[in-house]
């Protein structure tokens, strides 16, 4: 590893540490009780990671996140490859999820509350709605941008539709599909806060805001630190995974893109 | 030394010995490469050539050979390694409006349309609009796209935007015309009548013109002069003058004995290049 | 395409929406779902008609419009800039790209309660967190198209006597346009869905306020009416950033 590739590989960690020092120095400067400094919310994190019960709330919320995410993949990835290739599934959906998509899916919580209850059930419902779009929209894209000729190759050499779909197409929009869910992995986090949030139960978001609600603030930047690492790591880890995965291919957006 | 102001991309050089100076001068010129690692490629190896005032002159030689390289070199686009390229006796330091280029490529301004894109150069010469919309529809008048003025380059064929990529350069009346490949993108019939219609553009005024091109007969019918190249690294294997009359007719060319001649000798030229690849 | 294929999929496309307002009303009609869980899609369309003129919803409209538009606005600026000049200047680059690596994945929800405690539960922090959310994706789509730009029609520009520094405006910023252009239809959909989710949290007015109101005196059809209207505000301002774009881009061959 050379100079240069230490420096990139490093960088983000100095942005890290500028970023917790920009706190720092800002928490001092205000001296409120409502904005600890950052070392104060740092200590503040081995005392909710080392109570029991936070953590099962933690491990919780990423169960479900695990189960809503795994179930959107497993739906959304055929669904937007099918509406990539056969025109008329295309123009099936397409409408419907327009209508859809700029609905905040944790805003279906109150309704989806009413029917399903406040427990797992619901949660992972709308983790799974919220995790669904993005991967839909970018398995859509690539399998439409697969050269028609490579198909045709296929088909010459005498693969069933399913076995070309499978076997041309999905390698080949893989790139673009895992775009897709990398984008819906910040996204699954986010709607996984939010839901817990609007149905306090249990989970990371309900620590995050009744620590807010009764006003211990330490708790509050603990908690954002806690979620916001999560946040990082999995993105990092996922595009660890990426990269194994499509080496072949030439990397575009080597930088995440998320969004609620 | 008293430092003139001048031209953007040409460097202020005294010459107290008034002699006639060529128009370009390329003087040991070697452009280097770094590649992955710390690998490093010679692209262009000690290249020394001269041209004058209004002469026709072609690069030609394998792909790969460094050609576009010398191009963008003379353009001021990209800086030599070792070695000056001078135009008119002052080494260039950048890009400038007295040395025009027309890329393979086009790159017209997708977002302007052809009116905008042949105006460019002028108005950023500081020439009043309506002077240089009158100019420039004089332009693509004489290139052959009157009625066009208002189209977007995506709704051309690509001979016609060559056509609109040659106007913009036109335009702003450079002294050197820099074409990289510009017909190597067309079919072959489009080339064709580019070519007769831009030997008849430049048989109006005589600009210095330097066309790179890895086809020997287009090199042979427009030029002067045709440089020959070996490649890795790029050498100037040859230079052979053209000596047909002008104006010249492709149609009456192609029958023409020394036309072939020509045409014969440099292609079995290119052939001892890739032939002493292979077998040094 | 032609005219018949386009109708198609006019036709196409209705069929599920229709199908879902179908079931809809079945669930109802056929007693499988009770009224006070689900309310029949004609009282929550009578309902959404009759609050469209009600001033207390519009004014709920326009306060969630008003923090959209700052907050979507704001992003818009910023993410041009830093985009750009994170392609341009390596020295700009060498600070945005970490700084993006980190923020990028950051869930920006759970930023919101240090935003409530900085700024104020009124428009202040419901603005950051839509300018939070929606800059990156137009920052990393001007960034990305700026990087693209093709080099010869920089040189182009060079040799046509344009200065370096007016290269950025006069060049990688309308070259670079299609690609912000299709950063900003992201932020605009995800600054309609921060913007609602914000207020839903803490609110006194906006879409989202309305719909926690709703639910906490059980109003099941008052909750269907801020959804349906947040979804067709996103509709209309997708379409009217359509539009822009066509009109913007009417010269870009299409993509």
């Amino acid at each position: 590893m050379n100079a240069s590739q230490f420096g990139r590989r490093i960088s983000p960690l100095l942005a890290c540490i500028g970023l917790l020092c920009v706190w720092q120095a800002g928490a001092l400067a205000l001296k409120t009780d409502s904005f600890p400094t950052a070392l104060e919310a740092i200590r503040a994190i081995p005392s909710i990671l080392g109570d029991h019960e936070s953590l099962l709330n933690i491990l919780d919320s990423l169960r479900r996140m695990a189960i809503g995410f795994g179930l959107a993949a497993l739906v959304s990835i055929p669904l937007g490859l099918m509406m990539g290739r056969i025109r008329a599934v295309a123009s099936l959906c397409n409408p419907l999820l327009m209508i859809v998509y700029p609905v905040p899916k944790a805003a279906l919580m109150p309704v989806i509350m009413l029917w399903l209850g406040v427990g797992d059930v619901s949660k992972t419902l709308v983790i799974f709605l919220g995790v669904s779009i993005p991967i839909i929209y970018h398995s859509f894209q690539g399998a439409k941008a697969v050269e028609e000729k490579m198909v045709w190759s296929g088909a010459a050499m005498g693969l069933s539709g399913f076995q070309r779909m499978f076997r041309i197409v999905l390698p080949a929009a893989l790139p673009e599909i895992l775009a897709g869910c990398r984008t819906g992995l910040v996204l699954a986090l986010i709607t996984m806060v939010t839901s817990e949030m609007i149905a306090r139960q249990n989970g990371a978001g309900n620590i995050l805001f009744n620590a807010l609600d009764m006003a211990q603030y330490d708790t509050v930047f603990a908690m954002i630190i806690v979620i916001g690492a999560l946040g990082i790591i999995f993105d990092a880890a996922f595009e660890k995974l990426r990269r194994a995965l499509v080496r072949w291919s030439e990397p575009r957006f080597d930088m995440p893109l998320s969004f609620s | 030394m008293s430092v003139v102001p001048l031209r953007p991309g040409v460097q202020a050089e005294p010459s107290a010995h008034a002699k006639p100076v060529a128009m370009i001068e390329i003087d040991r010129v070697s452009q280097m490469f770094e590649t992955s690692g710390r690998r490093s490629h010679l692209a262009l190896s000690d290249i020394s050539l001269s041209i004058e005032d209004g002469a026709f002159v072609s690069i030609l030689g394998p792909s790969g050979c460094g050609k576009s390289t010398l191009l963008y070199i003379v353009g001021g686009f990209v800086m030599p390694t070792a070695g000056v390229a001078k135009v008119k006796g002052r080494a260039i330091t950048g890009p400038g409006p007295d040395r025009g280029p027309v890329f393979q490529e086009f790159a017209l301004f997708p977002w302007k349309n052809v009116l905008g894109n042949v105006m460019y150069g002028l108005r950023q010469q500081g020439v009043k609009r309506a002077e240089a919309e009158a100019q420039s529809r004089r332009l693509i008048e004489m290139v052959g796209l009157k009625g066009y003025e208002s189209f977007y380059p995506k709704e051309l064929s690509g001979g016609m935007k060559q056509r609109v990529a040659i106007a913009r350069t036109l335009a702003y009346h450079p002294e050197v015309l820099l074409m990289d490949e510009p017909f190597g993108a067309l079919d072959a019939h489009t080339r064709t009548r580019l070519q007769n219609d831009l030997l008849n553009i430049w048989e109006r005024d005589r600009k210095t013109v330097l066309f790179v091109t890895h086809s020997v007969d287009e090199a042979v019918f427009l030029s002067d002069k045709v440089v020959v190249m070996t490649r890795s690294p790029g050498r100037i294997k040859e230079i052979v003058d053209i000596d047909l009359p002008r104006p010249r007719r492709r149609a009456d060319l192609l029958l023409d004995p020394h036309y072939q001649k020509y045409v014969v000798d440099i292609e079995k030229l290119i052939d001892d290049v890739l032939e002493d690849e292979l077998h040094p | 395409m032609n005219a018949r294929l386009v109708s198609t999929d006019i036709i196409l496309g209705i069929i599920p929406i229709a199908l879902v307002i179908a079931l809809w009303q079945g669930l109802v009609s056929f007693g499988y779902a009770p009224v006070a869980l689900l309310p029949p899609p004609g009282s929550v369309f009578a309902r959404l008609a009759q609050q469209l003129v009600n001033p207390g919803f519009l004014h709920d409209i326009g306060a969630t419009l008003l923090r959209l538009f700052a907050g979507f606005g704001i992003a818009v600026v910023l993410g041009v800039a830093l985009g750009l000049a994170a392609a341009v200047s390596p020295g700009v680059n060498a600070v945005v790209r970490p700084m993006v690596r980190v923020l990028a994945p950051l869930p920006k929800v759970a930023l919101y309660p240090a935003m409530l405690l900085l700024l104020g539960f009124d428009h202040a922090s419901k603005i950051t967190l839509v300018t939070a959310d929606a800059l990156f994706p137009i920052l990393l789509s001007a960034y990305y198209g700026a990087s693209m730009v093709e080099q010869k029609l920089v040189w182009s520009a060079m040799a046509a006597g344009t200065p370096r520094s007016q290269i950025l405006f006069k060049v990688v910023l309308p070259a670079a346009l299609p690609s912000i252009l299709t950063g900003c239809r992201i932020g605009l959909v995800i600054s309609c869905i921060v913007v609602f989710l914000a207020e839903m949290i803490t609110s006194t007015d906006g879409l989202g306020h309305e719909l926690v109101a709703a639910a906490r005196t059980f109003q099941t059809v008052d909750m269907f009416v801020p959804l349906i209207t947040i979804s067709l505000l996103g509709l209309i301002l997708n379409g009217l950033l359509h539009g822009l774009r066509t009109y913007l881009l009417r010269g870009f061959p299409e993509v």
